[in-house]
Formats: structure tokens, sequence, C-alpha cells
């Protein structure tokens, strides 16, 4: 493995097996992982999308060491995570998130003492170090106060802290800023720019589109326990069909102006979709060559016609990926 | 930020840190703070009217009952429900992702639960004192103190398969709940085991506290006969069954480890 690499999957399974009932009790099976290949590349951010149940979080545990692979090879930082996981555990962190997982009764200072003696951190060191986490994610203020009386937010924070105590080569983060106000959300972004900056290698899985695409350089989109697509944003909208996006919305389209709409150069996909008695065409344009224009001049006749252009987003990526999947 | 380099974790260090941990959130939580002071009281007080007037060593047997009572749940079932805890709380899954071997971090917790629990006994004691105008008779004060800690450390050991098992399924404090009264009486901490019936010995015997509590009150109570075997073999016999007990501990945390981590229940409550 190179030494450029932070992660290396190779055709990882991962079987769930649990039993329903007491007495007549019933076997049942769930394949959430179904040979997952990955490789992520070290001192980057690298987002992991996918809708729920698709398998993102038994993934980020199978590398942070917390679940075993059914099958297959998983390895970290060049470590293979199930024999060398102990090696692995002080040179990784894990944020899960929540409300759940920090102990109530007392306070962050002392949450982040517990762990960093569980850690190892040297005594001499370990204050330092967790005045500088609770400044880095601002909770220097709040230190002193008893965890349950945090917010969201300041939870949240505090598993940021925890996280990155023990200074790890890579922090894997599941879904930072679900349930943050967009404030919150936004300095946890900007945590994460920061950790990155300082060659931290983050491994972020995110519901949320507009954030992998202002974090991540590149994503992996998983559905149904299968990686269906890795590549860079450009990567990705070049393989839905364009950069460019048309959305046209009318009150019914004829399937003529459907089929002319199709023939437009550049044009490589049309979807659409019903909103009530309003209808929405979307055009994937590869070129420059159509223009909203060139589209208002096929659908003469329509009343209420409404045309924008804007640029293929991640979550258009992405709908139409786990659409392709689905079916 | 430089990446992390090269130290190791230590276990004395985990320990420490659980062990501080535990005392930080006794304090802070009236729901262990307060059955910790008042039950033994209570325990003290019943026991004491249980025993009145049953013969001259009657106050022993008063606070060796209500005192193993007390320090039975101090030590024994609140070993387990700490891992229950960290469970329910949500911090199991960090505190096991952590480079430190959680056997360690259990050894923390039940250290704090020996000393919550002899602070138990200490108060029965006081109680069953107070109540009977006066200290019990004891042949040999100072071999009783040392038995006492030592049917405390008895107790921890059996703590230490609670925690494992907490660690192994949420549905741990079901099963503790479940046998509680049968382990607390076939051990023999509120009446000898030798009042049982006989069947009973066997397994019993296959508990640590078994053997301690039978040493225990040998040298406690003139005229006690026990098991038959004198509190010596007691002593060797718990010894010996404690040293197993510890010497399987590691392995069995490294397999429930395992297999949480293949079943991925480490979240669950």
């Amino acid at each position: 493995m190179s030494d450029e690499l932070a992660i290396e999957v190779r055709d990882l399974v991962r079987i769930f097996e649990s039993r329903k009932g007491f007495f007549f009790s019933e076997k049942t099976r769930t394949e959430a992982l179904k040979g997952v290949d990955l490789l992520v590349r070290r001192g980057a951010i690298f987002g992991l999308l996918g809708p729920n149940g698709a398998g993102k979080t038994t993934l980020t545990k199978i590398l942070s060491t917390l679940l075993l692979p059914t099958s297959g090879t998983v390895k970290v930082l060049g470590r293979d995570v199930v024999k060398e996981a102990t090696w692995l555990r002080s040179r990784i962190g894990l944020v899960l998130g929540g409300e759940r997982g920090l102990y109530n009764r007392i306070n962050a200072r002392e949450n982040l003492r517990y762990f960093a003696d569980l850690y190892g951190i040297p005594p001499t060191e370990r204050d330092a170090r967790i005045t500088e986490v609770l400044e880095r994610v601002d909770l220097t203020w709040a230190s002193d106060r008893r965890v349950e009386e945090y917010s969201r937010g300041m939870k949240q924070k505090l598993h940021i802290a925890r996280g990155i105590l023990h200074r790890p080569e890579i922090l894997f983060l599941d879904e930072p800023t679900i349930g943050l106000d967009p404030k919150s959300a936004r300095e946890t972004r900007k945590l994460v720019r920061s950790l990155v900056a300082d060659g931290v290698t983050i491994f972020l899985t995110t519901h949320y589109m507009f954030e992998a695409e202002e974090l991540c350089p590149r994503v992996a989109v998983l559905s149904k326990g299968k990686i269906v697509a890795n590549d860079t944003m450009a990567g990705l909208r070049s393989r839905v069909g364009g950069d460019r996006t048309i959305e046209v919305e009318a009150y019914g389209f004829e399937d003529p102006e459907v089929g002319r709409l199709k023939g437009l150069p550049g044009v490589s996909k049309v979807t659409g979709e019903d909103f009530g008695p309003l209808m929405r065409l979307t055009l994937r344009v590869r070129t420059d060559e159509t223009t909203p224009e060139h589209v208002s001049d096929l659908l003469p006749g329509h009343a209420e016609l409404s045309v924008r252009e804007r640029r293929t987003s991640l979550e258009d990526i992405y709908l139409d990926l786990v659409e392709e999947e689905a079916q | 930020m430089t990446a992390l380099a090269s130290h190791e974790t230590s276990r004395t260090r985990a320990t420490g840190a659980s062990l501080r941990l535990a005392i930080l959130l006794f304090v802070a939580d009236p729901q262990w703070l307060v059955p910790s002071t008042i039950a033994p009281i209570v325990f003290g007080l019943v026991s004491f009217e249980l025993f009145r007037g049953e013969g001259p060593y009657f106050l022993t047997y008063a606070i060796l009952g209500a005192g193993m009572m007390s320090m039975w749940g101090q030590t024994l079932y609140g070993s387990g429900w700490a891992t229950g805890q960290d469970r329910f709380l949500g911090t199991l899954e960090p505190t096991i992702q952590a480079p430190a071997p959680y056997l360690y971090v259990v050894l923390g917790r039940i250290i704090w639960n020996v000393v919550a629990g002899l602070f138990g006994g200490l108060i029965v004691y006081l109680v069953v004192v107070l109540a009977a105008g006066g200290p019990p008779q004891l042949p040999n004060p100072l071999l009783f103190v040392v038995l006492f800690v030592f049917v405390m450390v008895t107790l921890a050991s059996v703590g230490v398969v609670f925690a494992a098992a907490f660690v192994y399924s949420r549905y741990a404090g079901f099963i503790q709940n479940v046998g509680e009264f049968a382990f607390y009486i076939g051990t023999g901490c509120m009446f000898p085991v030798v009042l049982l019936p006989f069947w009973t010995n066997p397994i019993a015997l296959l508990f640590p506290p078994t053997w301690a509590l039978d040493a225990l009150r040998y040298v406690s109570i003139p005229g006690y006969t026990g098991f038959g075997w004198g509190w010596e073999w007691d002593l060797v016999g718990a010894v010996a069954v404690t040293a197993v007990y510890a010497a399987l501990a590691g392995s069995v945390f490294t397999r429930v480890e395992r297999h949480v981590l293949e079943t991925g229940q480490l979240s669950d409550y």
C-alpha cells in the first residue's frame, strides 16, 4: 500500500445477523455492505454520501475499529483494522456525535481529561492539550459547566474536541453537523477545514449535499451497501450528464415538447417531476450551445413558463445516482 | 497539528482515570450518593432487629449480614452497573474505541466500588454498635478486618464477570436483577451457606465470596463450624478461586470485546 493512502478498502462485506422474538425466534440477515472498494488519499477531506440505511455508519465504524468486517480487507494508515486495532486506535479519531456519548454529570474539562488518560497523553501535556482543544472548538468559556447544561451544538463541539484530543492522523466524522443550528454548523465546517490545513485526513459522512460540496474535493456515494460513484465534483458532474442544469416549470408539457428539448444540442438528459398541477423538467446540459432562451423558444403558448439555469449541484448528482441505483 | 507519534497507553493510567471518573460521577449524582449512605443504615437496623437475642454473638451476625448486604450491592452490583451506565450514556463506544484495554477501565471502577462498599460496611458497623450500645465481641479483631477487606476483593472478582456481561449484552441488567437474590443467598451473604440444601453447596463454592465469607464467620463467631474445614482452608479456597477469576478476566474481556465488535451491538441500550 502506498504511503499516500489513508484508507484502503477491498471487497468489504458486512452482514448483520439478528434474531427476532423470544420463543419462536426468527433469524434475520442484513447485508449492510456488499463488496465495497475504496481508496482515500492522505491529507484531504473525503466525503461519503448516502441515503439513510445505505451503510455509511457501518463503514465508518469498521474503519474506526468499532465493528469487524464479515469479509474483505480494510486498512487504515496502512494497518489492518482487525489485526492492528490497538495500534490504530491511538492514531485515529472518531466523532459519532449526537446527544449521547458524553458523561453529562461532569464538566467538559473532566470529560476530556478522562479520555486523555485513556489515550495515554502524557500527564505533563494533558492539561495544555485540553485547553488547546477547548479553545479550538470555542468551548473554553463553558469548560467548567456540566455537560448536561450544554446545547446540542456545544455537545457536538465537545465530541469533536475529544476526537482531536490525541492529535489523530485521520479523523472520522459521522454526520458532524446534523441537528445543529446554521451558525454552529458553519463553525463546525470551519473547524474541519482548519484540521485539514494541519495535515489531518478527514473522512466525513453527511446528508447535506451543500456541506459535502463545500468541504470535499472528492466524494463517494454509497447506496444499498455499494459505492455507486467515487470521483471529484467535476467527474461526478460529467458522469450525470453535464455541468449545467436548466429547469423549466409550467402547468403541463406535451410529449412532443419534451422530445424537442431532448433534441437540443448538448442536452444529455431530461427528467420530469410533478408538483400538483405544476410540472418541472430538468435538463442536464454538457455544452454552452443551449441556453434558457433556446428552451423558451421551443415552448411557445405556456402562460406561466419559468426557465432558469444553475450549476449542476451535488444534490442533483446524488439524486441521479441513487435513482439510477434504485432502477 | 502534528500527529501523535510514540506514546503508548498505560494500563495503570487507564485504571487511575477510571477510578477518578467513578469518584466524580459518584459525588455528582445523588442516585449513587443517597442509597450508598442511607441503605446501610436501614440494613443495619433491620439486621440488628432480626438477630437480636440470637446468642452472645448476635451483634457479629447482624454486622456481617447487613454489612455484606450493603457491600454486595455496592461492590458486585455496582461494578456491573457501571458498564451498564456506559451503555446507557453512549460512552461505551468511545471508551472501547480508545486504545486502553477496557478491562483496565473496569478495574478502576471496581476499586472505587470496593472502597464505597467498605464505606457502607463501616456505616453498618456504626449503626449496629450505636443500636446495641457497644461494640461486638471479636476474638481476633485484626484478622476480622483483614478478612473483611478480602471478602470485598472476592466480591470484586465476581464484579468483573458482571461488568463483562454488561459489555456483552444490553440485557445483562435483566440477568443481574434476576440472579441478584439467588447469588446473595447462595454465597452466604446474609446467613451461612451450610444452612441451605446440600446440593446448593458445590454451586456456591464456584464463587469466591462463599469461601471468604465462611472464613470471616470462622474468625468472628466462636463455635461456628461452616463447611467444617477451618478458616485457613477457606482462605486457600478463596484465593484459588479468585485467582482463577482474575486469570480468566483478561481472556473473557478479549472474547467479549470481539463478540460485540462482531455483532455491532455496542451502541444498543
